[in-house]
């Protein structure tokens, strides 16, 4: 989250996308394509700034990231350019491009099998009967349909503001920024040589009966120390499995510590007599955050893949976990074990089209025209 | 390694631009192309979480939302078809009378620019009759 209240890093591309598709959508009126084109470049910066900026991660520069952005910015241009376009032929053409553009990010998602599928089925067959069915409905010439949008404004309003939302969401979910800040803080009060007086609650004259049952108030700034560590650990929990395994139990137990640390401080309070007890309490706060962001980033790790049921995978001890080589093998075996009943019924499913498209196509229409 | 948000960042756009196209516009193929669309952010989306989280059921899903795809390509596009020979228009406000009962007609204000017109092409005499010469004769 930044600190603005207008998060220009999500608005900039959500607005100049909105307003460059609305223009460019066909229109009674002709509207000159260069301004359309240049909100559109707009917009395309400001996504692709919104992603190296937005999440507060470094991109590494290597080759994969250059891949993925051409691959992310064909993909985007393309759909824009098709939703826009007048003659839906091109548009079809522009969605082969979109497909194609979507299999390279397959490919960097290591899905080979998926992404030669796609470009089969997608760019080889969907497209090619598209265009087919395209070309068969032109014999009038173009229709005018393709001339104007309904409510093109209400429209655009509504895809970008769903948009809009989406990304916030992602933002939320996905920024490491408010975590790091919280970690450095938790490390910073850990590691100094004397707890910054701020913090320390002002121990009351002795008396006997509070001593022990009442805590000394919070300063404000302990407060929001508490609240930062709680907020943190809110969003790193968020990412803990919820499966089965020894994994879970770890991280759970991690999550617990760090609570219980949070509010062992917040109970105890910030007294001048325990300062020591303060700074190791901040060092466990910080080193669980720190494991729990690694856990959140990197997925879970791989430990628990050594005795999954398909004995195929090669899991690198304590890191991300990795996705088998032998993708199409591995890929079948997921398919024909785990989900064996929902492959027969989506072969059911494609016979049942077949039929139907032959019979919508070809027998009800003529057989009421006469033709047969 | 790219983070999965990026993934998750394109597979939003990629659906927010086909919520658009669907929405906005009134070529039935077109609005099935933005459709088809949503369905690859979508799907972007479950291989990303399938690379995250290191198992194949995201891509085993994508295979099955290739196959219902398919499947919706081929009956729409029937369905166009049929639609076309009733109405010789792919337009989808010929079909208002589906619309639900109590609601007006959608109507469109604002006129379309009058369609260029096509210069007719040059016809040719009958055969057998000589064409007047006049214009080579000044050259000879």
């Amino acid at each position: 989250m930044t600190e603005s209240a207008l998060n220009w890093t999500v608005l900039l591309p959500v607005i100049a996308g909105g307003l460059s598709v609305w223009y460019l959508l066909p229109s009674p009126q002709r509207r000159p394509l260069a301004f359309g084109l240049l909100g559109g470049l707009i917009a395309v910066a400001g996504a692709a700034t919104f992603l190296v900026r937005g999440f507060g991660d470094r991109v590494p520069g290597t080759v994969e990231a250059v891949v993925f952005f051409g691959f992310a910015t064909t993909a985007i241009v393309f759909a824009g350019l098709m939703i826009t376009n007048r003659n839906p032929a091109r548009s079809a053409l522009c969605f082969a491009i979109v497909v194609l553009s979507t299999c390279g990010l397959f490919l960097l998602l290591a899905a080979p099998f998926l992404s030669a599928a796609t470009v089969i089925i997608y760019a080889g067959a969907i497209i090619v009967t598209f265009l087919f069915v395209i070309m068969l409905s032109q014999q009038d010439g173009p229709s005018n349909a393709n001339l104007r949008s309904r409510e093109p404004a209400l429209a655009t309003a509504a895809g970008f503001i769903l948009l809009a939302t989406l990304l916030v969401g992602l933002q939320r979910v996905y920024d490491t920024r408010p975590v790091d800040r919280a970690i450095e803080h938790a490390r910073e009060l850990s590691e100094s040589a004397k707890v910054p007086p701020d913090f320390l609650a002002r121990t009351k004259p002795m008396n006997v009966d509070t001593m022990g049952k009442e805590p000394p108030p919070l300063t404000p700034r302990a407060t929001a120390f508490l609240a930062e560590m709680r907020s943190a650990l809110d969003q790193v929990r968020v990412a803990v499995p919820r499966s089965e395994s020894d994994h879970r139990l770890t991280e759970h137990r991690l999550v617990q510590d760090v609570e219980r640390a949070i509010d062992g401080l917040e109970s105890n309070g910030f007294r001048l007599s325990d300062e020591d007890d303060v700074r190791s309490t901040c060092r466990t706060i910080a080193d669980g955050l720190a494991r729990l962001q690694d856990l959140h980033r990197d997925g879970p790790p791989a430990n628990d893949l050594a005795r999954s049921e398909h004995g195929l995978v090669h899991p690198v001890d304590g890191g991300p976990r990795q996705l088998p080589a032998a993708n199409v093998s591995a890929l079948g075996r997921t398919l024909f074990t785990d989900h064996l009943l929902a492959i027969e019924l989506a072969g059911t499913l494609l016979l049942v089209a077949t039929v139907g498209a032959i019979a919508i196509a070809d027998g009800f229409a003529r057989r009421k025209e006469g033709h047969v | 390694m790219i983070p999965v948000s990026y993934y998750l960042a394109v597979g939003a756009i990629l659906f927010a631009l086909g919520l658009v196209g669907f929405l906005s516009r009134r070529n039935l193929i077109v609005m099935f192309l933005s459709a088809e669309m949503m369905l690859q952010g979508v799907a972007l989306n479950f291989v990303a979480f399938s690379r995250h989280h290191g198992n194949l059921h995201g891509q085993v899903f994508t295979m099955f939302v290739i196959a219902v795809a398919a499947c919706e390509a081929g009956i729409a596009l029937a369905l166009f078809l049929t639609l076309y020979r009733r109405k010789r228009s792919l337009d989808v406000s010929q079909w208002q009378d589906l619309r639900e009962a109590g609601l007006d007609e959608t109507r469109d204000t604002e006129p379309l620019p009058p369609q260029p017109q096509e210069e007719p092409l040059p016809h040719l005499p009958a055969a057998g009759l000589e064409p007047a010469h006049t214009e080579e004769r000044q050259y000879v």
